[in-house]
């Protein structure tokens, strides 16, 4: 085998091992260490290879060949052409002004407080139930009857943005951002505990920590326009329409 | 443990998925499937009156009137095609960020429904409308005829006199007309500039169709009907609709912008909208969102997009703000109390800064809705009025605003109202001495933006707005970011010369 050939080989394999951490795991290696990595590995490997005389110039043989051979000038002058654009590309991609606007770091489902008040009182987050969520066994015409005035209640409030497919793209939703929640699937109210949902549902954007960036959230505070009870409605609802299950304190 | 625990719970469900399929059949499950994924619009007894209808407009359809506004059969065929209702239901017209009919709230059901639970609900659909198979065949549109600019002319003319009295003489929907639908709804004629708001979406065929069968329910009649006036021969709707498709303004779609890039020139400024300088610089489009968070609510608006242009020179910056209103509401004016149907208040359009912008990305911003106690916005709101046109506002929250000397601060601000189209442009030093938003080159500075139909009862805290976006002063082009790419390539070259070539 060229040794040429070799060395792209074991280049492409270095890449390929650098980038498994990506595909498989969760955590791909950031690019510019990678980059870092993969210099280490040219320089490395061209050390090695080239370090006898012999080795050397079997390295470089294909190479000179081609210049030095009449026979191979088309694919010479395509290399005289190419090398030069690709240097030039490099150098114009790493001084090219960044105009992409700052990136909006915000956290989809920060930690919520211990504590909030609501309807005129402290509601605690550990002690909060949904008080239909027991009628689903024990009651179930009951449990019913509360799923359809909370279908009743999202369609008059939530629909516009959450959307009536409750896929978070309501007919208003594309014109907000961030965009609004999508209930169905399992990254969402699936991941959640009802008492944050509610939580969610009672103080809005305006109530989200810092981190959560309130001063982007178009999701509106609805303890002043839904009572308690329509709230845990209209929650009990989104995740029977879903068929998702609120998670729940013993894990 | 945990697992024995999950498949006993799993297992009705499975139970469940097992049954399912024996026990529906045809209108049965078609009637499932409506309760649970349309009666909330069209209502349980699919008459159009679901909980979410009083929000609506277009309203949503009342079901069992068996009238159809986007089938394919012709003018005197009530029946849509069963291909129709499929179509219509599953979503086919996607325009910008939505999957169903363009700029109504009816989604397309594809990507939720099999196509086997589509055709079920259709079925059930026929059972509830009490409808008939159609006697005729759609109508076809394609292989038209092509657009020539000789067709286009010809379809000008006739859209003058067919049309404008409608859609305004160019088209924006500004017909000087108040329009109602068979159930009573307001209706607005389409603007035609604006394809992606489509319901059949957006192309000659689209348009050809619409004018061959008409908009049943509505006053958009079939231009196929020989018993009208105002009927067009087929090579005539061809050439009108090749005009309508030529008015589109496909450069203001709203969906992808994020930056308002303001350019940098070396002149005046333009100072007013018919200025062409304005040409030079491109447009950035937002869609209008109604105000449905807090206080007063608009939950039907009759504004859908708006367009930014800016230039800046080493002194001041200007903004061409454009909006398509198809009314120029002027209040206590009686044509435009007639077509708005009662009071007009004055239209109007705001910009939004931060007073203070973040130095950088993560930091806090005030609340896009007009700040909150802990940041400030400018507010720039111009009106068409003639006393206080222009106000310049401080707010800390719609609670608490403070209304400040934009003279002071060297704002200015003019609009003119032209065939269906605001254009205000909003001037102001780059640097001033209060403290407030000052522009600087190539910083990103958030920008956002709200406007008022006055004929569309808007006023307050009912408009329609958009989320923070981004302005930046562009710099002018920096010659070195391509001197030293050219540099790099000669070297190269140079090097496999000397190296390789000019080996011994
Ligand atoms: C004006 C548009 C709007 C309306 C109306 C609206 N929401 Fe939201 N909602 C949002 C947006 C935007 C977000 C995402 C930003 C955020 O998390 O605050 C959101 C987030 C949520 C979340 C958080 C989900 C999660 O995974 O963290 C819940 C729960 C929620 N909304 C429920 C509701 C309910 C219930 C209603 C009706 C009573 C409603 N929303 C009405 C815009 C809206
Ligand atoms: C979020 C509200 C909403 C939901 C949910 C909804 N629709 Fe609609 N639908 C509308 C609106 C609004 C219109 C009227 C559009 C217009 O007039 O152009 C409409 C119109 C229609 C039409 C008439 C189309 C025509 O050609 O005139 C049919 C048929 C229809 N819907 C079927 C359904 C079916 C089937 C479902 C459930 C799978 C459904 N809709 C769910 C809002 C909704
Ligand atoms: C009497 C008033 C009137 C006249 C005349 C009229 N239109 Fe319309 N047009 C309307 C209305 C109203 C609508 C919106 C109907 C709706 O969706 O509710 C409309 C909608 C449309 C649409 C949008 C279809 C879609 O897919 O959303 C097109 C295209 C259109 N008209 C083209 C024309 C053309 C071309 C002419 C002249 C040949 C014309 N109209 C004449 C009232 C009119």
């Amino acid at each position: 085998m060229p040794r040429i050939v070799k060395f792209s080989l074991i280049i492409i394999a270095v890449y390929c091992l650098l980038k498994i951490p990506g595909v498989f795991f969760t955590r791909p290696i950031p690019a510019s260490v990678l980059s870092v990595y993969l210099l280490f590995a040219v320089v490395a490997t061209l050390l090695a290879m080239t370090a006898t005389g012999e080795g050397a110039t079997g390295f470089i043989e294909p190479i000179a060949s081609l210049f030095a051979d009449p026979s191979k000038r088309a694919a010479r002058n395509i290399v005289l052409v190419i090398v030069p654009i690709a240097a030039a590309w490099i150098a114009y991609a790493a001084l090219r002004p960044d105009d992409a606007p700052p990136p909006i770091v915000r956290s989809i489902h920060p930690a919520p407080p211990a504590a909030f008040t609501a309807y005129g009182r402290t509601i605690e987050l550990a002690s909060l139930t949904n008080p239909y969520r027991a009628s689903e066994k024990e009651n179930p015409s009951q449990f019913r009857a509360a799923v359809d005035e909370g279908a009743e209640i999202y369609f008059k409030n939530c629909f516009y943005c959450h959307g009536a497919k409750l896929d978070g793209a309501g007919h208003y939703a594309r014109g907000l951002s961030p965009s609004p929640v999508p209930f169905r699937g399992t990254d969402t109210i699936a991941q959640l505990q009802e008492s944050y949902v509610f939580w969610r549902v009672a103080k809005g954007g305006p109530g989200l920590p810092r981190e959560g960036g309130p001063w982007l959230s178009a999701m509106p505070a609805w303890e002043d326009a839904l009572t308690e009870d329509e709230a845990w409605k209209v929650v009990t609802f989104i995740y029977d329409y879903t068929g998702n299950r609120p998670r729940s304190w013993a894990k | 443990m945990g697992k024995v625990k999950d498949i006993i719970r799993i297992f009705p469900a499975l139970l469940l998925l097992l049954i399912a399929p024996l026990s529906h059949a045809g209108t049965d499950a078609g009637k499932e499937t409506y309760l649970k994924r349309c009666a909330g619009c069209h209502g349980k007894d699919g008459t159009g009156n679901g909980p979410a209808a009083r929000f609506l407009n277009p309203a949503p359809r009342d079901l069992t009137a068996g009238v159809f506004k986007w089938k394919t059969t012709p003018f005197d065929e009530p029946m849509p095609s069963g291909d129709d209702l499929y179509a219509v239901i599953a979503g086919h017209n996607a325009g910008p960020g939505w999957s169903g009919l363009g700029n109504t709230a009816m989604p397309g059901w594809s990507d939720t429904l099999s196509k086997g639970e589509i055709r079920d609900v259709a079925a059930y659909l026929k059972k509830l409308g009490g409808l008939d198979a159609p006697r005729k065949p759609s109508i076809s549109a394609s292989a038209g005829p092509s657009a020539t600019a000789a067709a286009i002319e010809t379809g000008k003319r006739l859209f003058k006199d067919r049309c404008a009295e409608c859609h305004g003489a160019q088209g924006r929907g500004n017909g000087a007309k108040r329009l109602k639908d068979d159930w009573g709804g307001r209706t607005w004629p389409r603007d035609l500039t604006k394809s992606w708001t489509f319901r059949r979406g957006g192309g000659r065929e689209a348009v050809y169709a619409t004018m061959t069968v008409g908009i049943p329910g509505t006053q958009m009649p079939s231009f196929a009907d020989p018993k009208s006036k105002k009927m067009l021969t087929n090579g005539e709707r061809w050439a009108v609709a090749g005009y309508a498709a030529s008015i589109d303004e496909p450069a203001k779609t709203p969906g992808t912008d994020t930056v308002v890039r303001a350019a940098r020139t070396d002149g005046v400024l333009p100072s007013t909208p018919a200025d062409a300088a304005w040409a030079k610089t491109a447009y950035a489009s937002f869609f209008l969102t109604p105000q449905i968070i807090a206080g007063d609510r608009l939950y039907a608006p009759a504004l859908d997009a708006i367009s930014i242009k800016a230039v800046y020179n080493e002194k001041d910056i200007a903004f061409l703000v454009e909006w398509d209103d198809r009314t120029e509401g002027i209040p206590r004016d009686a044509k435009s109390m007639e077509i708005a149907g009662g009071e007009v208040e004055p239209d109007s359009v705001a910009l939004e800064f931060p007073a203070e912008p973040p130095r950088d990305g993560d930091a806090q911003l005030p609340c896009f809705g007009m700040g909150d106690s802990l940041g400030q916005v400018n507010i720039w709101q111009w009106k068409n009025a003639v006393l206080e046109p222009l106000r310049l506002i401080d707010a800390n929250g719609p609670r608490n605003m403070r209304e400040r000397d934009a003279v002071a601060s060297g704002l200015s601000a003019n609009g003119v109202y032209d065939n269906g189209a605001w254009r205000v442009v909003f001037k102001r030093p780059l640097r001033t001495a209060t403290p407030e938003i000052q522009f600087e080159e190539g910083r990103f500075i958030p920008i956002a933006f709200a406007a008022w139909d006055g004929s569309n009862g808007e006023k307050g805290s009912k408009h329609v707005m958009t989320p923070w976006f981004w302005l930046r002063l562009e710099p002018p082009a920096d010659r070195t970011a391509y001197v030293w790419p050219i540099v790099a390539g000669i070297l190269a070259f140079a090097a496999e010369w000397a190296w390789l070539v000019k080996r011994p």
